[in-house]
Formats: C-alpha cells, structure tokens, sequence
C-alpha cells in the first residue's frame, strides 16, 4: 500500500518521438472501474464484523458469556491500548512512513507519567502531560532522522525501539512501580460511564479527532498526498520534510497517551507492559483497516474497525475454549487475506491485473 | 541464471555457424533491411524502407522527431513487429519483418545499449557484466568471486575499459558507465565481426569531455571488426565517427551517403527537407517591453547565460535537445533548483524563490515532464484536481467537501475529462484524462506564468488537441506560458515565438511566420551553442 512499485522500470526500447501505438485507438480505462466491486470492498470488514458478533452470540456454547454486557465491556477496555496505538502507527502510515517504535514509546511513557507521580510527587495533570511530550520527543528524534536526514523510517524506528526497551529495563530495574500513582488515574481506567468504560469513551475522543485532523483539514489531506506521491507534493507546494517530521510527532504524542492509558488499566507501570509485539498489533490494525471503509488509504474508521474485528473473534475463540494459539493464527491469518484481497482488487481497480 | 562460465554463449548458434563459420560473401553485409514498412492506427511510422549497414562501420541513423528511426530499432529489437513483406538480414540469419522477436534478435547477434543504459550504480563493475548472463557458480550454488573477477579482467580489457572490476558503477565518470554497458552487451560474442551493436543516443547526457573518450572507443571497436548503427541528433558527432550516414524523413530513406562527404549543414538539409536559410533569426524581440517574466544571464547546472523575455498572455516555446537545459530552465524559474547567478523577473520585480510555495504565490504553475511526479495516483480526481488550492477549502476549522465536489465536477466538465465520477480513483482515468486533470490544477489558479514540461508525453491525439486548447483559453485569459516539448511540429503550433536553446544558452529566436516546424528542427540541430570551449566561457567569467 505504501511500498513503491519498483522494479518496473526496466529498460524499455528508444524514449520519446514515436507515437505511441495505441494513438488514435486509445482505451478509456474508466470502463474497468466497477462501483459495486468497490462497495462490495468498503463494507466487508463492518459486515465480517457483524457476522462475528452474531455467530459468537448464537452459538450454544458461546452466547450465554459473549453476548452479555460484561463481555462487550471487557472486550472494550481491552483493546483501547491497542486502539490508541493504531491511531498513533496509522498518521505516519498516511504519509508513507512507518513507525515502528509506537509500542516501546508507550511503554517508555507509562514509566515517565508513573514515575513523575511516585517519585517526584507530581499532580497528575502536569504527569500526563509529561508523558505526551516524552513521547512527542521521541517522535521529534525519529522524525528529524527521516526527514530530515532521509534514513529509512522502518530502520530508524527499529533503532528508537530497542533504545526505549533498554532505557526503561535500565531505569526501573526491571522493577513494576506499584505506588504512588494518582488514584483517580486508576478509577478512570475502571470506571464506567453510560454502561461503558471510560477508556473507551477515551478511545473514541482520541479516534475522532484523528479522524478529523486527517479527513478535514488541509493539513490531513496534504499527509495523504505525501503518503501518495512526496514528489509531486513537493511540486504542488508542499514542505515534505515538515509534515513528515510533524506525522512521527504526533504518533510520538499518541503514544504518549498510550502510555498514561496502560497504567490507568493497569493500575501500575510495568517494564514489560509496551513492546514490540503491541506495535506489530497497531500496524495490523492500521493495514487491515485499509482494506475496508476506503480501500487503498489508511483511515481512521477502518482502523478501529479492524481492531475491534481481531478483539471480538479472539475472546470470542477464547469462550469456546479454543487453545491461545488458534486466536494468535487468526489474527494473523485475517491480516494477511485482508491485504492480499486488497491488493488483488486493487490492482484490478487500476486497471492493472 | 545459473549458466557457468565455462559454458560460453550457448545460443545464437545457427546453420552458417554449424557449418563451420560463414563465408567471405557473408561478411558483406552485417545488417540488410528490405522493403521494411511498419503502420500504427492513424500513422505510416516506417513507409518501404531499404538500407544496408557494411561490417566493422560505424553507421549512423538520421532523422527528425517522428521519422521513424526509433521505429526502425524496436523492430530489430523484437519489440514491434513490422507489417507483412519486409524482411531483415542479420549476417546470416534472416526472416521476414513481421516475425521478429527479441528471442531472434539475440539469436541474431543483435545487441542494444539504450539511452538509460539499464546498468546498476550500487554494484560493482564486474557484478553488473554478469547479471543477465549469469554469475560463475560452485558445487552449493555459491558465487565464485575469483572468477568472475577474472572474467570481468578480461572483457575489460579486451574493450579497453580502464577500470578495476571491484569498482561501484556509481564511482565511475559518465563514459566509462557507457563502455560498460557496451561491454556487457557485448561480452559473450567469440568475435567482434560476429554481431551487430545498436546504440541509441549514448551521448545524449554526456559532457563533451566524456563523448570524446567514448567515441574513440567506438572507433577502437570498429577497426576491431564491430559493427555499429549509432542513433543520434547532434550532428557533429557524426561528422566525427560516422563511417556512413543514413537519413530517415517522415517514415522513408531519404538518402544514404559517406559521412566523409557530408557536412553539418547538408545534413540538416536532409533531415528538415529543404535548403538551409541562413539569414540571422536572433532577435531581441522582446527589449523594452512590458514582460510578465524576464530571465536575465541565468546561471545553474546545464545553464549557462540564458536570458530572454516573455510577454504577458504569450505562448513561449523552448526547442532544445535532450541535455540542452530545457528541463533545468524551468525547474530553476520554478524555484526547485537555485540558479548559481542570474535573475528573474516577474512584472518588473525581480523574485528569488526559495522554495515552490513560494513560487506559486507568485502566479507560477508547472507541469512536470514525467506524470509521475504530478499525479496522486491511488487518491481520487477531486484530490488531484484541488491538490495545489487546498486551503481555498478551509475555513471555519473545517474542509468544505461539496464547495471542492463543485468545483471538481464544474472542472471535469469545462477541461473535458473523461470520468464517471469526480470520487473516481486517479490510476483508474486513462493517461491523457490524467495529464488533462494535472493541467487543471494548475489553470484552476489562474497563474500568472505556467511552465509546461512536455504536457502531451504519452498521450492520444485528441487530447494533445484538448490540453492545448485549455491553455489557449487560459492564455486567452491572460496566463503567459512556456512551453517545452521534444515535438517540434506541436511545439511550432502551438507557440508565439519560439527560442531555441542549445548547451544551456539561447541561440535563436524565431517569431510569427517564421516559426515553421522544418525551420525549428533546422536550428535546433545546428545550433551549437558555442560547444567548443565551454571552459573558457565559464572561465571569462
């Protein structure tokens, strides 16, 4: 989706003059794209979905647990964290970058939000915001390498990964911290408002934002244009650079809030909590979520629809009493057909395949 | 890819081979093309062309845009088949012309070195010479290095290529890229009389410097028994190496003759059709008059003192060849390069760009030369259409997406695209409905000044007509423009004046009726821009 189409480019015979030979009998390419195809596309991650929490609440053997209210919550509040992150590895996606860091960055600021209250008994108001701008400087570091000096983000990212891991081993001796933090930190991440979790509530501010930033403002659209294409962005007018870098912090800044919403579910900072594998999580969320909603770009709705695809059939596999495994083969099975499918009709949208 | 080294070309062998290597008579002729025609729906490309290319000569093929040289190659390359009646003689393999393929023309002893000389700049020498033919390898499949670098030792020298196989290709000078390229094409034939090397425009982005130590190569080669066809526009060079010249015009053979006996001048006569006419053209045309843009001793990369003027609501065309800097003057008014020295103008202030924001506050649009550095290909035609006014979207903290919908199906109807929808996605619309929607974004900012890099590339007729009757109406309006293209014919009608640039320098300019597309092709292929001493120009200054 974002990778270039390389290889391509081979040696063609003699350039330019010639009229090239489908002159005067040219092919109007619009007669491939079918409308019904791309609806079909758009809505089967909402009707998969569906058919998931529908099959999961008929069956006998699941419908008692899964269909009840404790479970719809649980499944909710579980998978914030991973929500968040998705949002956060999704705005560098739009622009063609990958940050791979976003699990470890979460990790590195629920020990600055948890640690800022327990040892330097700060109120929790200046702890979270502590902990955003940590993560946002993370992703000034990452950005400024991308950008700036053009190292490959998927490298560069991978590098700020293991320092953040090391950092925090080093830092809390791999200890948990346990006291100290904000009790109304903790009653946030357990309490429920409108028979719902407040972190979920969280989740759907954080997402709805995003999804405002990246769908209506000039700022989102000109993310996308990088993501489609940097040089003609560039000759149309835009600061490439800028909003690259500006794309690594915001994922930083989510990140951060990541962070501060592990130890509210937590109820404690853990040096194990916020790692590579919850960043794997985000990127398939955000690439699955680009197969549906608005096939081929990476978008927002689509984003938390996937995550929330992948939590439901996992607890849902997980009440049935299928083993752990099964729900790990799932996850991954779903992403990699999601994109293959998409990348096959695609390719027939283009008019290519 | 596996095929050893000690396996030494393993095709191309035939019957005369077979029999114990040709004849003399064989040797007559390397290449033989008969009665070859060749029709594209609408064009006559090839029109009963007959030529014969002598062994161990350096033969040169002529022509203007349009004249069917480039035709002419892809048929022996394989890539075009020609129509039924034509036939082709390589040596001793012969077929009819509409049965040719690349298989044949490997088979044939036909070897290409295109333009983009397809080599690798991030591996070495002696890696680049065995991709395609395949790396020397041991009992587990593993590469032998000692060997191929042996191997790689010995095509170097025996083409006299003075680099050390270990070397990257990025490492090495312009020319030297070139041989190797030659080189590997070359590597797997036992003798240099056994095949036939086709060189299309090598010198194209070579410094004079770097064409010298090539063309003496060829020369080398040559004398070694190597037959050359070398496919070119400037024309000096082919009174320098040329053995013997053909002309191509309009489909035809215009004439085939010794390159001892021909000049530059006669030459262009024969490309262009009709005697020379010397009289002066280089008038400034434009001095003291009120300009929308005034270019004065611009410096940077290919250029080298350009100035000129242009009139508000003029079309301005720049004829040039590849490596004249036709690219490079616009990219540099554009803002995307920094001239070394020199100044710009627009409506009598001069302006510095530092980057195409600003460039584009100032009134100026550009169309790229390449689609692909302008289209948003996986976003849809509304996106692409408004892609350079976003913010004219943006107020009261929101994008008003039926203000932008309007606005793209009101620029879908007046630019005649062709969609089913603005949503449509933009690789879906066929490449002239792109270029035409790529050339509305820009109109749609009624720019002062738009600069157009080829803006009919690979598109259809009709639309050719289409774009520049839209930027006929934007000039109408009061848009000045420039345009660049390697079309002289379109460039011809489509222009008020036209200047020719040469070696980063204006040469010429023609005005109203003089603007005759035979006349352009003239100037364009004589026009030297003083290629002698570029060094001591640079160094008066």
């Amino acid at each position: 989706m974002s990778a270039d189409d390389t290889g391509t480019a081979t040696a063609t015979v003699a350039p330019e003059e010639e009229p090239p030979p489908e002159a005067g009998a040219t092919r109007d390419r619009a007669g491939t794209h079918s409308p019904v195809l791309f609806n079909v596309e758009r809505f089967a991650l909402p009707a998969l979905l569906v058919i998931v929490l529908v099959i999961f609440s008929l069956l006998p053997s699941t419908g008692n647990i899964f269909a009840s209210a404790a479970n719809f919550q649980e499944v909710g509040f579980n998978y914030v964290y991973i929500g968040i992150l998705t949002l956060a590895s999704l705005i560098p996606l739009v622009c063609g970058e990958f940050d791979f860091s976003v699990g470890s960055n979460a990790g590195f600021t629920q020990i600055v939000v948890a640690t800022a209250m327990a040892r330097f008994h700060v109120p929790l108001g200046f702890a979270i915001v502590l902990a955003i701008a940590f993560g946002a400087a993370v992703g000034l570091m990452n950005g400024n390498t991308v950008a700036r000096i053009g190292v490959n983000s998927l490298i560069v990212t991978l590098g700020t990964s293991g320092i953040l891991l090391g950092v925090v081993e080093w830092y809390t001796g791999s200890q948990s911290i346990n006291n100290g933090i904000s009790s109304s930190l903790i009653d946030f991440g357990s309490q429920n408002s409108l028979g719902v979790p407040d972190v979920v509530w969280l989740l759907v501010g954080v997402a709805l934002v995003t999804y405002y930033v990246l769908e209506h403002t000039p700022y989102g659209r000109y993310l996308t244009s990088v993501g489609s294409n940097a040089r003609a962005a560039r000759l149309v007018g835009l600061r490439v650079d800028r909003l690259k870098l500006s794309a690594f912090v915001l994922a930083g800044a989510l990140a951060g809030v990541a962070g501060v919403l592990l130890v509210a579910k937590n109820g404690s900072a853990s040096p194990e909590a916020g790692n590579v594998t919850d960043t794997l999580s985000a990127l398939a969320g955000a690439y699955l979520g680009a197969t549906s909603i608005r096939p081929g770009r990476f978008n927002v709705l689509g984003a938390m629809l996937a995550t929330y695809f992948i939590g439901f059939s996992v607890a849902g596999l997980a009440i049935a009493g299928v083993a752990s495994w099964i729900s790990q083969v799932f996850s991954g099975a779903a992403l990699f057909l999601a994109v293959v499918v998409s990348t096959v009709l695609g390719r027939r949208r283009a008019g290519t395949g | 890819m596996s095929r050893s080294m000690e396996d030494p070309s393993a095709r191309g062998v035939d019957d005369g081979s077979a029999a114990g290597g040709p004849g003399p008579a064989d040797h007559a002729v390397a290449l033989r093309i008969t009665n070859l025609s060749k029709t594209f729906p609408g064009t006559q490309a090839l029109d009963d062309v007959s030529l014969s290319v002598s062994p161990g000569t350096i033969h040169c093929l002529l022509g203007g845009n349009g004249s069917g040289k480039s035709t002419l190659i892809k048929i022996l390359a394989g890539v075009y088949r020609a129509d039924p009646g034509g036939r082709i003689r390589v040596r001793f393999h012969e077929i009819d012309a509409d049965k040719t393929s690349p298989e044949w023309a490997r088979g044939a002893g036909l070897h290409f070195v295109h333009q983009d000389l397809a080599i690798f700049t991030t591996m070495s020498v002696a890696e680049n010479l065995a991709l395609g033919r395949g790396f020397p390898t041991g009992p587990t499949g593993n590469i032998q290095w000692r060997a191929l670098r042996r191997h790689a030792r010995t095509v170097l020298d025996r083409f006299d290529v003075h680099v050390s196989p270990g070397r990257l290709v990025a490492d090495l000078r312009p020319a030297d890229r070139t041989m190797v390229a030659i080189a590997r094409a070359l590597q797997d034939q036992a003798d240099a009389s056994e095949g036939l090397l086709v060189l299309d425009e090598p010198t194209v982005s070579l410094p004079a410097v770097e064409v010298d130590i090539l063309f003496e190569a060829l020369r080398r080669y040559a004398e070694a028994g190597q037959t050359i066809v070398l496919v070119t526009h400037r024309l000096e060079e082919v009174t320098r190496i040329a053995d013997r010249v053909t002309v191509l015009r309009d489909g035809r053979v215009v004439t085939t003759l010794d390159a001892g006996e021909v000049t530059k001048d006669r030459l262009v006569e024969l490309i262009v059709g009709r005697a020379l006419d010397h009289a002066s053209s280089t008038t400034s045309a434009t001095e003291g008059e009120d300009l929308a843009l005034e270019v004065s001793d611009l410096w940077g990369g290919p250029l080298r003192g350009v100035s000129f003027g242009l009139r508000r609501g003029e079309v301005l065309g720049i004829a040039g060849l590849v490596g004249s800097g036709r690219t490079s003057l616009l990219t540099t008014i554009f803002g995307l390069q920094r001239p070394t020295s020199g100044s710009i103008s627009l409506d009598g202030r001069a302006v510095r760009f530092h980057n195409v924001d600003d460039a584009m506050d100032a009134g100026l649009g550009f169309v790229p030369e390449d689609r692909s550095e302008s289209a948003f290909l996986n976003m849809s035609l509304r996106e692409n259409l408004s892609a350079a006014q976003v913010p004219k979207y943006w107020s009261g903290l929101r994008l008003h997406w039926r203000d932008e919908v309007a606005d793209a199906r009101r620029s879908i109807t007046d630019f005649s695209i062709k969609a089913i929808s603005e949503r449509q996605p933009f690789a879906t619309l066929s490449g002239g409905n792109q270029q035409k929607a790529i050339v509305a974004r820009w109109l749609r900012r009624r720019p002062k000044l738009l600069l157009l890099d080829e803006p009919t590339q690979g598109v259809d007729v009709a639309a050719r007509a289409e774009i520049y009757r839209l930027v006929r109406d934007a000039v109408a309006a009061g848009t000045s423009v420039i345009v660049v293209t390697a079309d002289l014919e379109e460039l011809a009608r489509v222009s008020d004046r036209v200047v020719v640039l040469a070696n980063g320098r204006i040469t010429h300019e023609l005005e109203g009726p003089n603007i005759d597309p035979s006349r352009v092709t003239e100037l364009v292929l004589s026009a030297t821009g003083d290629p002698t001493n570029p060094d001591m120009e640079v160094s008066q200054r």
